[in-house]
């Protein structure tokens, strides 16, 4: 049973975005741009590398490993620099991101999940009238600042966790000295070499 | 030119005649067709959705494609492949029985799907379409209905194009010895009671849980799908076994 999870989560996903597309007006001319193109994404931690495919009135969600217009690969760490988008190819040098394809797809598809902005109280006052659905969103507003900073908390927590208690992904700063260290073997070896070649001769 | 022997073949646990098993076939889906949906997610515990949808996942379909969704029924494999293909794709769904495929094009045209699906209504034995024409064929819980199920898989690998791949999604034999247990247990005196209750039709529930267990094994269906040409042919049990798919590609 286990290992249909991917199509549970990914179906719910399916619906809830398909939703919140819906909720905004200016999504639709945003997507045609986009159809027919597919952009799949890795996550290092997770097995799970999720495909998407752009429609011109939502993006649908799938799994599996054969090729796309672009693929990402990632991990948690390298995902939050990647936010901002000067970071992308620093990130790429150091090889903590994995492009295939083309780059521009990748772009153009993280360009329209930063622009989505579903109007929810639009929705809300379609349910519940105007006086209500302010209300509703004040508390909202509120509600949301609480809990961004709660996450930014649990955000901070989760890489140190990573980082150190888990030592799943290494420091920037561990990389860069791993690879100091292995040119310096690297150097050891070629000066070995040399000499061993001296001394057969 | 009547031969002393007919052919014969099964039709559940039944034995008949092999042209009998076509029309036999025909009266289960006819009686069925109304209430296929509902049952299928009452019987399956809506994890059918899940099958089918590992089944688009394996066929990692890309926008523009030509898709065959064979003995496509009540089109829920459809549905999907055409909003993937896009307006630059094509969905066919075949089917050879006319009741199932006007539920199935009721429901697909109420979801707005339209454009880019054409109805057939076709025997998987014998398909009417040019070789080497669709990139991905599936076949959802069909291929145990057909009669000769290997001049069927010869037909499929004939229109697929070189490089296309087809998915078998169909009941196939349980992993463990106590998951068959309680699957026979289910499927024998649960099914057809449910069939009864809500469809008001035991007895196409019963020929549901016969033809399962008459259907070919994990291994007997690879090795069909090679002896008609398919290339690396693999499968997937799904939910302990209770469900198979094959993948096998032509080349
Ligand atoms: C159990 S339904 C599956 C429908 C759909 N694929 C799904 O998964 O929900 C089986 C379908 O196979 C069709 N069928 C049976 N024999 C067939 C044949 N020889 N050629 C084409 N379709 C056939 C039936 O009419 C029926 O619609």
């Amino acid at each position: 049973m286990m290992q249909l999870w991917p199509q549970l989560l990914l179906s719910l996903a399916e619906k809830v975005l398909a939703d919140i597309i819906a909720m905004d007006q200016e999504a639709k001319p945003r997507l045609k741009r986009l159809a027919g193109k597919q952009f799949a994404f890795q996550l290092q931690e997770l097995k799970l590398r999720v495909v998407l495919t752009a429609t011109d009135s939502t993006i649908l969600l799938n799994q599996h490993q054969e090729p796309v217009d672009c693929a990402i690969q990632t991990d948690l760490a390298s995902l939050k620099r990647l936010r901002d988008p000067n970071q992308l190819t620093q990130l790429i040098k150091q090889d903590a991101v994995q492009v295939e394809g083309d780059l521009q797809v990748a772009q153009q598809f993280s360009g329209f999940f930063q622009q989505l902005q579903p109007d929810w109280s639009g929705k809300l006052a379609s349910y519940l009238g105007d006086g209500m659905a302010h209300k509703v969103e004040v508390s909202l507003k509120q509600m949301t600042r609480v809990i961004a900073s709660k996450a930014q908390q649990l955000d901070q927590l989760s890489t140190e966790l990573l980082q150190d208690e888990l030592q799943l992904t290494p420091h920037p700063l561990e990389v860069e000295q791993f690879s100091v260290d292995v040119s310096r073997l690297q150097a050891k070896v070629d000066r070995l070499q040399q000499q061993l070649t001296a001394l057969q001769e | 030119m009547s031969d002393s022997k007919a052919k014969t073949t099964d039709f559940g646990f039944k034995t008949v005649a092999e042209d009998e098993k076509v029309s036999l076939v025909a009266d289960v889906f006819h009686s069925v067709a109304a209430k296929y949906d509902v049952m299928n997610d009452l019987m399956s515990f809506g994890i059918h959705r899940l099958w089918k949808r590992f089944t688009i996942d394996c066929s990692a379909v890309r926008p523009g494609q030509s898709v065959l969704d064979l003995a496509g029924g009540t089109g829920d494999l459809t549905a999907l492949f055409s909003k993937r293909v896009g307006p630059t794709g094509k969905v066919v769904l075949a089917d050879i029985n006319a009741s199932m495929l006007n539920v199935g094009r009721d429901k697909l045209r109420d979801q707005g799907l339209v454009d880019n699906i054409d109805y057939v209504q076709a025997n998987a034995e014998a398909l009417p379409f040019a070789d080497n024409s669709f990139d991905i064929i599936t076949i959802g819980f069909g291929l145990r209905n057909v009669t000769n199920k290997s001049a069927a898989l010869a037909s499929m690998f004939r229109v697929l194009k070189p490089g296309g791949r087809l998915l078998v999604l169909e009941f196939s034999k349980p992993e463990s010895e106590l998951l068959s247990k309680a699957y026979d247990l289910y499927s024998f005196k649960l099914l057809p009671k449910m069939g009864q209750l809500i469809a008001n039709d035991p007895d196409s529930y019963q020929y549901l849980a016969e033809s399962i267990r008459m259907h070919p094994d994990q291994e007997t269906l690879k090795q069909m799908m090679e002896q008609v040409g398919f290339a690396e042919v693999s499968y997937h049990n799904l939910t302990g076994g209770i469900v198979a798919l094959h993948r096998g590609y032509k080349f």
